[in-house]
């Protein structure tokens, strides 16, 4: 994985590979927001299923807790 | 003293001879209009022109824009959002930008806009840098409304370890960007910062997200974590003092 470096100070800009420690933060947030939209995708997943079941719209339903 | 500089400031009264001299400060120092940069050049110094100096203003109608003359070489008067950095990045997972900030401006503004993502990985965050160093510690806060296909959902977090900032799919490329203000960094107290960012995942995806990292630290850059490799342009802008 590459990390792109760039320097105002000289405006000169390098890439390279990331470190072990760059890489293990980078992991960390790919592990983080795979998780997140997954988690996102099951609730609406199963928030069709149930709106299914039940034989309404989500529209129909915001009425009823509205 | 320059050539251009006055020492005062006349008033004339009625009958009084108005010679050649008390025009020339009059007409000679309002700000003339030009076509051109070229035709700028050509109207002084020349035979019965005025010499230029320091402290000439031109108005340019090609660029709209006014400009003086600083002893050496004729300078766009700079206007309330100043460019500081504009840097593209290639096919990398990470982008950094050091020595952006400094004592010039207190707050910036970051746009971002990307010409490719990965799509399985297609959200990016970004952090606060110092001396080539990033602050990766669980000392972001941020509050986040998202707004998209499934309606607005809120995002909030007291010990993040980067702020995000915009998700999208490869396919939809052309629809996203990043806006944000970040206020004082360069000042060693809490940055905040507001932002809005657009994508797409699963139709238009927007957020507004404010919050801050809580260190007392100067900062001189930031650097955006794109998850996999992405390519874009960072336009970084200080705003003016006063």
């Amino acid at each position: 994985m590459k990390i792109e470096l760039y320097d105002h100070a000289t405006g000169e800009q390098i890439t390279r590979d990331m470190t072990a420690e760059e890489l293990a933060a980078n992991n960390e947030m790919l592990a983080e927001n795979k998780a997140r939209l997954k988690a996102e995708a099951d609730k609406a997943k199963a928030k069709q299923v149930l709106l299914d079941r039940l034989g309404i719209t989500a529209d129909e339903a915001a009425l009823l807790l509205g | 003293m320059g050539a251009n500089a006055q020492t005062s400031v006349p008033l004339y009264v009625a009958a009084e001879v108005l010679t050649a001299a008390d025009m020339n400060i009059s007409a000679g120092t309002g700000v003339p209009v030009f076509a051109t940069t070229v035709t700028r050049d050509a109207a002084f110094g020349g035979a019965g022109e005025k010499v230029l100096a320091e402290g000439q203003l031109a108005y340019i109608e090609a660029s709209d824009v006014v400009q003086y003359y600083n002893g050496t070489a004729w300078v766009t008067l700079p206007s309330g959002l100043n460019l500081i950095a504009k840097t593209s990045f290639t096919t990398t997972a990470t982008w950094t930008l050091d020595n952006i900030f400094s004592a010039t401006y207190d707050n910036y503004r970051i746009d971002i806009v990307w010409t490719q993502l990965t799509s399985t990985a297609s959200y990016s965050g970004f952090q606060m840098r110092v001396g080539g160093v990033a602050a990766t510690a669980g000392n972001y806060q941020y509050a986040m409304a998202e707004t998209g296909s499934a309606g607005v959902t809120g995002r909030y977090s007291t010990t993040a370890t980067y702020i995000p900032v915009v998700e999208s799919t490869s396919a939809d490329i052309a629809y996203t960007g990043a806006t944000f203000t970040i206020f004082k960094p360069f000042t060693a107290q809490a940055t905040s910062f507001a932002g809005q960012f657009v994508g797409v995942n699963s139709g238009v995806r927007g957020t507004a997200c404010q919050g801050f990292h809580t260190l007392a630290t100067s900062y001189d850059g930031i650097q955006i974590a794109n998850g996999s490799t992405a390519s874009g342009t960072v336009y970084v802008y200080g705003l003016a003092k006063a």
